[in-house]
């Protein structure tokens, strides 16, 4: 058994207690650089490079929405010229036809061409139809680059708060209470997910994977 | 058949209400968010809600689970259309009572198969 160790019942003098005081203050600056270098590592060595492709990921989606906007314009151009082309070729003799100075012979091949006219024509324009169509969804590009880019805008906000709290450490200042809140930015929305930075075994790849997995519910 | 359009992006509104036109559905509403949509569900006789998920102010999620927890609201169909795409989102929503899930970028043909399968599960219930 050992002896209890006698207590000190003198009351502490005011020089302890600066020590105290100081001792506190440098464990807290020391638990606080040391969440901030973890916080700033994290940035520099997975959040800006995630960023970047992110941002290339961007570029790829604008790109492809502007392609694929281009090549319908492109095809709905001469669909519609072609339906310009054979109203115009039709409306000479249909004039003729109107003023009663078209013969029998004109007026079957007339009949004949106007069939054509009306099919082609009806093609064409469920053609231009669709495509409008598809042009309408290829903007949905905007919807999407919008999401990532403003998650990149938070990261930047973040990386500007944490590299003005370094300068101040740097000083030897205290940091202010305004921007010590280094924390992740937690959302529970997390926008497109972008190829290479999320874990595939974390995302669906498409909607039959949602269906499945909401079959798979019941659903 | 009275549409209710939700999402902070007005180009995603806009081809959402013009494919729904394509689809014959002339009535069609906009909100920019859960916040503002709430109150026009409550006040409007809305038959069928399309919102997104990730949303400043009130998330898609969040509006759903008011949705479901207003007696008047709570049978209304909600179809999420949304990029979020983890599992767990998509598990969550279903637990949340979402009737189907729409991920982006998509088509014109799955969008109208999703609705008329919520219709056509009305239909029948």
């Amino acid at each position: 058994m050992s002896e209890p160790l006698p207590r000190n019942t003198a009351p502490p003098t005011p020089e302890l207690m600066d020590e105290l005081h100081d001792l506190t203050c440098n464990l807290r600056n020391a638990l606080e650089r040391f969440r901030f270098d973890s916080r700033l590592n994290d940035l520099a060595e997975k959040e800006m490079p995630d960023a970047r492709q992110r941002l290339q990921h961007v570029l790829e989606l604008t790109d492809a929405a502007a392609h694929r906007t281009l090549d319908l314009v492109e095809q709905s151009g001469p669909a519609a010229e072609r339906t310009a082309r054979s109203a115009a070729d039709l409306l000479g003799v249909w004039a003729r036809f109107r003023s009663r100075q078209i013969s029998p012979e004109e007026f079957r091949t007339l009949l004949t061409r106007m069939d054509g006219f009306l099919g082609s024509a009806r093609a064409d324009s469920d053609i231009v139809r669709a495509n409008l169509a598809e042009v309408l969804l290829a903007q949905g590009y905007q919807d999407l680059t919008g999401q990532i880019i403003r998650g990149v805008m938070t990261l930047v906000e973040e990386v500007e708060r944490s590299l003005a709290e370094l300068t101040r450490l740097a000083r030897g200042e205290a940091s202010s209470s305004a921007t010590t809140v280094i924390a992740p930015h937690v959302v529970r929305a997390s926008g497109p997910a972008v190829p290479g930075v999320d874990p595939k075994d974390t995302i669906v790849s498409g909607q039959q994977d949602v269906d499945d997995l909401l079959s798979d519910l019941g659903m | 058949m009275k549409f209710l359009v939700v999402d902070d992006y007005s180009t995603m509104r806009r081809i959402v209400k013009n494919l729904l036109h394509d689809l014959g559905y002339a009535q069609v509403q906009e909100a920019d968010d859960g916040n503002t949509a709430l109150p026009m569900l409550k006040a409007g006789a809305f038959d069928f809600l399309i919102t997104d998920w990730n949303m400043p102010g009130m998330p898609g999620l969040d509006l759903l689970k008011a949705v479901r927890s207003d007696d008047r609201l709570a049978k209304l169909p909600v179809l999420m259309l949304t990029a979020e795409a983890k599992r767990e989102q998509i598990v969550e929503a279903a637990q949340a009572g979402v009737n189907g899930y729409v991920i982006k970028p998509f088509t014109a043909a799955t969008l109208k198969e999703k609705i008329d399968k919520i219709l056509e599960s009305r239909a029948s219930a």
